[in-house]
């Protein structure tokens, strides 16, 4: 299962025709770092792409060689069918929106949306209208004669965006475009982003490290670690299904129970039980369970369903968060009243419940289930 | 009580700081009170007090030496300073933006013209120039020392303040800024012309202002390597003054003070992060 899900790295129309960005072993080197190391990767056009992973991943290094600030040690890179591994970034057709935005200080804005148009030739009243219609695009009217300096976080973000639409680039480029905003602006610029790639239709990679905003907003997700793209896919298949253990660590929050394979069928989990899991491993393979805290269920003890695997276990932390409830449940052999529990190292599972079901206090015996679907299995 | 023992002792150190700054002030600048004051003195010896007058001004715009050496210092001055300034922008450049071969050993020695004694960087060139030209006239042409040596030494000591002076404004400049541009569609030229050089700009005006100053106020480099009829204004007064200091004198010297003022100040100005562009 976990290899079905790196391998689902065509993107859901990409059979409509070329991809807006195909990578196929990109690496790139910086002395002796390894910064991205063998990307495969296909985007298709008109796409919302994330490229997600925690900082030093390689992320921002595979966008600037889209963009070609950096050119890969080795690899094919085409945008829409075209080569341009070695093309020098004014020949590409994308543009960026960077991290800092990096404004020209020196210009004013519409000096500053204007300047990709002049840069092509693109002079007069038809670049005026072109600025003009950027700059309503992104609601920046009224600014035009401001300097970058005048401006808001947020409103210099517009002016990053505009400066790169204008362009009608195939690919726009986004590198941390929201990491600058505080939560509130942030919040409100995810969706207005989403929006604003439905309006103009452009493929949109996106570089994050922020797992709810990358789910939010993209189509599709790839995720990095240490310069490998570790898995690809929608935001549903990475969060329900993910690929290996850094994948179900990084993307949200889950339990994961250390354990062994006992067959494709069954896993043996260190806190004892044998339950049903489905995984492509070899019996005998290291593995964790992986379920999601609102996928636990709880039971009083001794009310536990027939059929599905079931923990037995004390509460020992139970938090309410208003609209839900979340409970630190441990399991293992110290925790076993009923017997059922036969493994020999402790674990805990975080449970999460809507408020309005019974609650339950710290202290008290319960069984932990969750149906065998919602798991997966996954390796290192 | 031992309160007021000590606020007591601390009344008498402020005094005593107070007056200590005013002697450094008096120190500093007296003499150049004194200077200015005795310019406008209206008689023919310097230590004795007539009257108001600016007639050693006219004296001195009207005397032919004082002119001709005025205006090879500003040839001088203006020649040495157009082409250490972009040389010096060149080096500040190179050094802030590339890996090359022997880059720290440019980087060590460019400043080195700073920190040598002027009376060594003046023997130093002298005997360059001796040498150089020994090596030339066996080609046929007879070189001499004159306006063109003393230029081409002025160049040698400027292009080091213009490459300071601009390098420290590099050292802010954000380089996402080129990246932007050449992701839009600049080439690396015009990032260069568009982006680049408008920012660094105040640091460029900031040390082509000193290299100016510094060339205009130049004394010993200039006696060592200039040949007759290449006299500098410093040169000049300095070579007058063995004969005993006169009230024309005073208001060559004051001039040359105001000019050197307004120029630091010009630079000083230029120099402020974020003066011009906000």
């Amino acid at each position: 299962m976990s290899s079905d899900a790196v391998t689902s790295a065509s993107p859901p129309g990409a059979d409509a025709g070329v991809p807006a960005v195909e990578m196929h072993g990109i690496s790139k080197r910086f002395g002796d770092v390894v910064a991205v190391d063998g990307i495969d990767l296909q985007i298709g056009d008109g796409e919302f792409f994330a490229l997600l992973g925690p900082s030093g991943c390689g992320k921002t290094t595979t966008l600037r060689m889209i963009a070609g600030l950096d050119i890969p040690s080795e690899g094919r890179l085409a945008i829409f069918g075209e080569e341009v591994a070695s093309w020098p970034p004014d020949q590409r057709p994308v543009n960026t929106v960077f991290q800092a935005y990096a404004l020209f200080p020196h210009m004013t804005v519409e000096q500053n949306i204007a300047f990709g148009l002049q840069m092509r030739g693109i002079r007069g009243p038809d670049a005026d209208r072109q600025v003009a219609e950027a700059t309503a695009l992104v609601q920046l009217e009224g600014m035009e004669h401001r300097r970058p300096s005048q401006l808001s976080g947020g409103q210099q973000q517009r002016v990053a965006l505009a400066r790169a639409l204008v362009n009608h680039p195939k690919v726009l480029l986004l590198d941390e475009p929201l990491g600058a905003l505080d939560l509130k602006l942030r919040q409100e610029m995810q969706v207005e982003l989403k929006a604003l790639q439905r309006e103009v239709g452009i493929t949109f990679v996106f570089v994050t490290h922020d797992q709810e905003e990358a789910l939010a907003m993209s189509d599709r997700v790839g995720v990095m670690s240490e310069g490998r793209l570790l898995q690809v896919g929608t935001p549903a298949e990475v969060y329900e299904h993910p690929a290996n253990r850094f994948v179900a660590d990084f993307i949200g929050r889950t339990n994961l129970l250390e354990g062994i394979t006992e067959s494709p069928s069954a896993v043996r989990l260190d806190a004892g039980a044998v339950v049903a899991a489905a995984n492509g491993l070899a019996a005998g393979s290291a593995a964790a369970l992986s379920v999601r805290p609102e996928q636990v269920r709880l039971h009083r003890r001794g009310e536990t369903p027939a059929g599905a695997p079931c923990l037995d276990g004390v509460i020992t932390d139970a938090t309410y968060l208003g609209h839900a409830f979340v409970y630190t449940v441990a399991i293992g052999p110290t925790a076993s009243a009923s017997g059922t529990n036969t493994g020999e190292r402790a674990a805990t599972i975080t449970a999460r419940s809507e408020t309005g079901s019974a609650a339950l206090a710290a202290g008290e015996p319960v069984s932990v289930s969750w149906s065998p679907e919602a798991t997966t299995v996954v390796a290192d | 009580m031992s309160n007021l023992g000590t606020a007591g002792a601390k009344r008498s150190a402020t005094h005593l700081l107070k007056a200590n700054a005013w002697f450094v002030f008096a120190f500093l600048y007296v003499p150049i009170v004194v200077l200015v004051v005795f310019s406008f003195n209206d008689s023919e010896r310097v230590n004795v007090w007539q009257g108001l007058s600016a007639r050693w001004y006219g004296e001195a715009l009207g005397n032919t030496q004082v002119i001709s050496a005025l205006r090879v210092s500003l040839i001088v001055a203006i020649s040495s300073t157009i082409v250490s300034t972009v040389l010096g922008t060149a080096v500040a450049l190179a050094l802030d933006r590339y890996r090359f071969k022997g880059r720290r050993a440019l980087d060590g020695t460019v400043y080195l013209p700073i920190v040598i004694p002027d009376i060594t960087m003046a023997v130093m060139l002298l005997v360059f120039f001796a040498e150089a030209f020994k090596l030339i006239d066996t080609f046929g042409p007879r070189l001499t020392l004159g306006v063109t040596t003393v230029a081409l030494s002025h160049i040698a000591f400027n292009i080091s303040f213009v490459a300071v002076v601009v390098r420290a404004r590099l050292d802010q400049f954000d380089r996402t800024l080129e990246e932007a541009a050449r992701d839009l569609y600049a080439t690396p030229w015009r990032t260069f012309r568009r982006v680049t050089l408008p920012l660094i700009a105040p640091g460029i005006a900031a040390g082509a202002l000193l290299a100016l100053t510094l060339s205009l106020d130049d004394v010993v480099i200039s006696a060592f390597t200039a040949g007759p009829g290449a006299t500098t204004l410093p040169v000049y007064v300095f070579s007058t003054i063995r004969q005993g200091v006169t009230p024309e004198l005073n208001a060559i010297s004051t001039l040359m003070l105001a000019a050197s003022i307004t120029l630091v100040v010009a630079s000083l100005a230029l120099q402020r992060p974020r003066s011009t562009t906000p």
